[in-house]
Formats: C-alpha cells, sequence, structure tokens
C-alpha cells in the first residue's frame, strides 16, 4: 500500500506532458482481439489498468510486448478462448469492452460483470440490448455475461441513453458481423473516435464516429500490420488544468487536443481564469481571485463527469457558493466527505453538490474512493494549508502517469510512500 | 503568411509608387491556396501513418473532432488554421469548376 504525502500551497510552474488517453487505450487494447496480424499501438499509458488488461491478453494466449514504456505490440491470433475469469479483470471497470470483441471474433463471450471504481450503478442494458439486436442471446448468472451468436447480422441499434461503453462494445460486436449495423444516439467522446480510427486502420469500414449515427460495414477480417497512435488523455489534461488554476502559478498543459477541452476552458475563463491556447497545448494562469461557477456534467461535448471531483476542489477556493451538478452518473459524490477532512464546506443534494467558496484548506489524512476522488484530494492537498496524506494510491495509478512525478517537476512538494 | 516588402505610403500603393520609404507588408494567402496545403498535409500524413485519408478527413469535417487527424507531420494542428465550414467551401468551389471545365471540353 502507498500514500502521497503533500506540503500544500505552493506555486505550480511549468510546462507538462499529458500521457495517452486511458479511455481510449482500455478499449483499443481489447479491440486488438478483432485482429488477426499485429497491431502497434503507441502512446500508450503506463497505467494500472492498461498492465490489468495485457496481463489478461497474456493470460489468453496473446503475444504481447512492449518496445519501450508507452508502445505495445499485440499479436492476439493465438486466441483461443471466449472466456475471461473474475480473477482477471476484478479491479477492472472497462473489461465489457472484451465481451464486444470475444463476441466479434468467437461468436460468444463469457465474462464476468464490471470492476472497478464504483461511483455508481452502471447500466450495461444498453450494451445487451445492442448485442440482442446483432443476434446474440445474452445471459447473465453468476456474475458472469455469457453472449452467444450463431451469426451476428447488422441491424440498426437505437440507444435511450448517450453511453460510451454501449457505443465502443457495440461498434466491437458489429465489425465484423454481415451486413452494415447503425448505431443512433451514439456518444460523441474522443476515445468511441479513437477507437473507429483503430478499427479503420486494421481494415474495419466504420463512418461517423464522433457524430451520433455511427454506420459499420461489417468485414471479412481485420488484417492489422498497422501503427495506431492513441490520442492524449483529455482528463489528465483537465486535472493539471484545475490544479494550475487552484495551485496558482502558469503551468503549460503540452500534448493535447485543445478542442477536447474546450468545456473545461471555457469554465475556467468565465471563472476568471486565464487560458491561452497555442497550437497542441493550454497555458494556464492561476488567480487568487477565482469566481463561483455552476457547474452540470453532460456527455461529450458538455463538462465531462471525470473532472467533476477536481473541479469541486478548486471551486473550495472560489468566491460565493457555487454547485456542481452529476448529470451522468447517479453517484459521483464519494469525495465530498473526504475533502470536508481538509476544511471544505459542502453537502450534496439529490445529485447536485454545493460548495461554498473562500474556504482555507488544511492539510488532512485522506483516502482516494475511487480514481477521479482522488485526483480532487491531491489538487485539495496542493491548496491546504499544512500537510495531507491521499490513501488508497492505487486508485490513482489506475488513471494516472506518473502523477505525482509530474506534480513535483512542476514544483509541488509530493512525494510517495509506502505504508 | 507570405511576408513581402514593396514600397507603400500613407495613402496606399499609388502614393507608394512616389514614396521611398520601404515597409514590411503581410500578404494573407487565399483560402483556397491554404485549404490545399492542409489537404495535401494532412493527406500525407494520414497516408503515411496507415491511414485511409479521404476517410478520415470526411470523419473530421462530418464530427470536428481533430482525434480523426494524426499527429504526425503537425497534420492536427495545421487542419484548425481553417474552420471547417472555409475547408468545406473551398472542396465544393474547387470539385465544382472543376467539374464545369470538364464539361466545357
Amino acid at each position: 500500500m502507498e500514500k502521497f504525502v503533500i506540503n500544500g500551497r505552493r506555486a505550480l510552474n511549468g510546462d507538462v506532458y499529458i500521457s495517452g488517453s486511458k479511455n481510449a487505450a482500455v478499449a483499443v487494447i481489447p479491440a486488438t482481439i478483432l485482429v488477426d496480424g499485429e497491431c502497434r499501438i503507441e502512446n500508450v499509458p503506463d497505467i494500472g489498468d492498461v498492465k490489468i488488461l495485457v496481463d489478461v491478453l497474456i493470460s489468453m494466449g496473446a503475444e504481447v510486448r512492449f518496445e519501450d514504456r508507452n508502445t505495445l505490440v499485440i499479436n492476439t491470433r493465438n486466441i483461443n478462448s471466449h472466456i475471461v475469469t473474475y480473477e482477471m479483470v476484478k479491479y477492472l471497470r472497462a473489461s465489457y469492452y472484451l465481451i464486444g470483441a470475444l463476441l466479434g471474433k468467437f461468436k460468444q463471450a463469457s465474462v464476468p460483470f464490471p470492476g472497478g471504481c464504483d461511483f455508481g450503478h452502471r447500466p450495461i442494458d444498453q450494451h445487451i440490448k445492442g448485442f440482442e439486436a446483432l443476434g446474440a442471446q445474452v445471459d447473465i448468472e453468476h456474475g458472469i455475461i455469457t453472449a452467444k451468436a450463431r451469426e451476428l447480422k447488422g441491424c440498426s441499434i437505437y440507444l435511450d441513453i448517450v453511453s460510451v461503453g454501449a457505443t465502443i462494445n457495440l461498434m466491437l460486436a458489429a465489425v465484423k458481423a454481415e451486413g452494415t449495423t447503425v448505431i443512433e444516439n451514439a456518444a460523441k467522446e474522443p476515445h468511441v473516435v479513437d477507437v473507429a480510427n483503430f478499427l479503420n486502420a486494421m481494415g474495419a469500414n466504420i463512418r461517423g464516429a464522433g457524430t451520433d449515427v455511427i454506420k459499420i460495414k461489417g468485414v471479412d477480417r481485420l488484417k492489422g500490420g498497422a501503427t495506431h497512435t492513441i490520442i492524449p488523455d483529455q482528463i489528465e489534461a483537465g486535472t493539471f488544468m484545475i490544479a494550475s488554476a487552484a495551485a496558482g502559478g502558469c503551468v503549460t498543459v503540452k500534448n493535447i487536443i485543445p478542442k477536447h477541452m474546450e468545456s473545461l476552458t471555457a469554465k475556467l475563463t468565465e471563472m476568471g481564469i486565464r487560458v491561452d491556447e497555442v497550437e497542441d497545448s493550454l497555458r494556464v494562469w492561476g488567480n487568487d481571485k477565482i469566481l463561483k461557477a455552476n457547474i452540470k456534467t453532460l456527455p461529450y461535448p458538455g463538462f465531462p463527469t471525470d473532472l467533476h471531483p477536481q473541479m469541486a476542489a478548486l471551486l473550495c477556493k472560489a468566491e460565493g457558493t457555487s454547485t456542481i451538478t452529476e448529470g451522468v452518473w447517479d453517484s459521483r459524490f464519494q469525495y465530498v466527505d473526504e475533502i470536508k477532512r481538509m476544511g471544505a464546506i459542502m453537502k450534496v443534494e439529490g445529485r447536485m453538490a454545493v460548495i461554498e467558496g473562500a474556504v482555507n484548506l488544511t492539510g488532512a489524512p485522506a483516502k482516494a474512493t475511487d480514481l477521479r476522488a482522488g485526483a480532487a484530494l491531491v489538487i485539495a492537498g496542493l491548496i491546504a494549508k499544512g500537510t495531507t496524506q491521499v490513501h488508497n494510491v492505487y486508485y490513482i495509478d489506475r488513471g494516472y502517469e506518473d502523477m505525482e512525478i509530474k506534480f513535483r517537476q512542476l514544483g509541488a512538494d509530493i512525494k510517495r510512500v509506502r505504508v | 503568411m507570405l511576408p513581402c516588402y514593396i514600397p507603400t505610403g500613407k495613402m496606399g500603393v499609388r502614393d507608394a509608387m512616389v514614396d521611398k520609404e520601404t515597409m514590411m507588408f503581410k500578404m494573407e494567402k487565399s483560402n483556397a491556396d491554404q485549404a490545399r496545403e492542409i489537404l495535401t498535409t494532412i493527406y500525407q500524413a494520414l497516408k503515411e501513418r496507415g491511414y485511409n485519408p479521404i476517410n478520415q478527413i470526411v470523419g473530421y469535417i462530418l464530427s470536428g473532432d481533430p482525434t480523426y487527424i494524426t499527429n504526425h507531420k503537425n497534420a492536427r494542428n495545421m487542419v484548425r488554421k481553417l474552420e471547417r465550414d472555409e475547408l468545406l467551401e473551398e472542396i465544393l468551389k474547387y470539385y465544382l469548376e472543376s467539374g464545369r471545365q470538364e464539361e466545357k471540353k
């Protein structure tokens, strides 16, 4: 077990380079199951979820090697099982992508219910609805989702709610189905586009990713042999932007796609924080005077739910009372009790957090309850007076590559300590 | 932007002909030239990275997501130098004008 020990109130200054997107990587790696040849994937973040997925593929018979820390070469031709055990994926929230990939390859899949962070009921019904529309029979017994089809046939699927997981999973299942599949009311998140780019580079025929209608013409095989570069992590970039705004100083967040940050950039600007765009970078200028804000999380291009807890930490410094309404998950407020240990004044009313601003946070021991809650506690620790200890760092390691090293390079006093 | 030097004065080019001062004047590239340069560069970059360039560019124009454009050869930054509607306008103009010229032949 490890914890972060943070001595707060040090301004952040300098450049930080953003790693590859966790949310894209955890979908692209299972997608390699569909490919007959070798796949080379660059800019893979060195994070816990990627390590788990690599272990899963290896245990199923895939050949996986790291060319360097962030470049994976995967060949899944020797995978001959459609079964994933609970032990393999109990800590992984994105394990359901294995269903779509295995169903697409073997016409059958047996995968345990998703594990990982717990911030609310994860509806899998849209995935099941789509698999059934493609011709699969889906059963859930003893915590295992089993999908089986004699053949998968293209169809039209209207998603009742915008779901990133269901959109990607149905793309995976449909990519080798007979005929054309149309997904309507599809999610538009950048990692949906990145997965489509990967599959197309390997030989798929997917159009419309990034819009609300995606068309997939089934192909006989994905020949592979191509190189794909994972997009920069929108949430890691946002975390550093918010931290920079909170801690003061001037940080340039590099190697990002500024377009993906528009909802955050607009909100920070509204709060009186200066953000400058320079090609693939955003420069954030910390400000002592931060204005209150009302935020609602929504599917892309709305404000990302994965930046909700971090934003709550920043709003502790704002003048006046702010609110964050959670529009994606049922329960994303587990960070509230932990951040209150540091003196934050917050309350949760239904799906809304009400945050009193102009509070001087003070260092305290706190524990990460999930990945993004952990990031929020680190930001709170950076602005708090005195020493903060953030426990359960393994949650943070699931989705952030070298978080404490990157903050240290910006001038933060943060270290990783074995407990 | 192409920097070039022409003699000019307060009253403009005609006045400039009799003015001996030399000033720097930046000449904007036309949208057509810029669109051609952008499309050629990103096409080449996408091709070199093994993607289907036409599909990727269509995806970008439809969705507006630069994820479609590789970062290779700085293509992702370059594509944002023109708005999508301006790019599409130049593509349509070129296509339709080429078609008209073909008909004349």
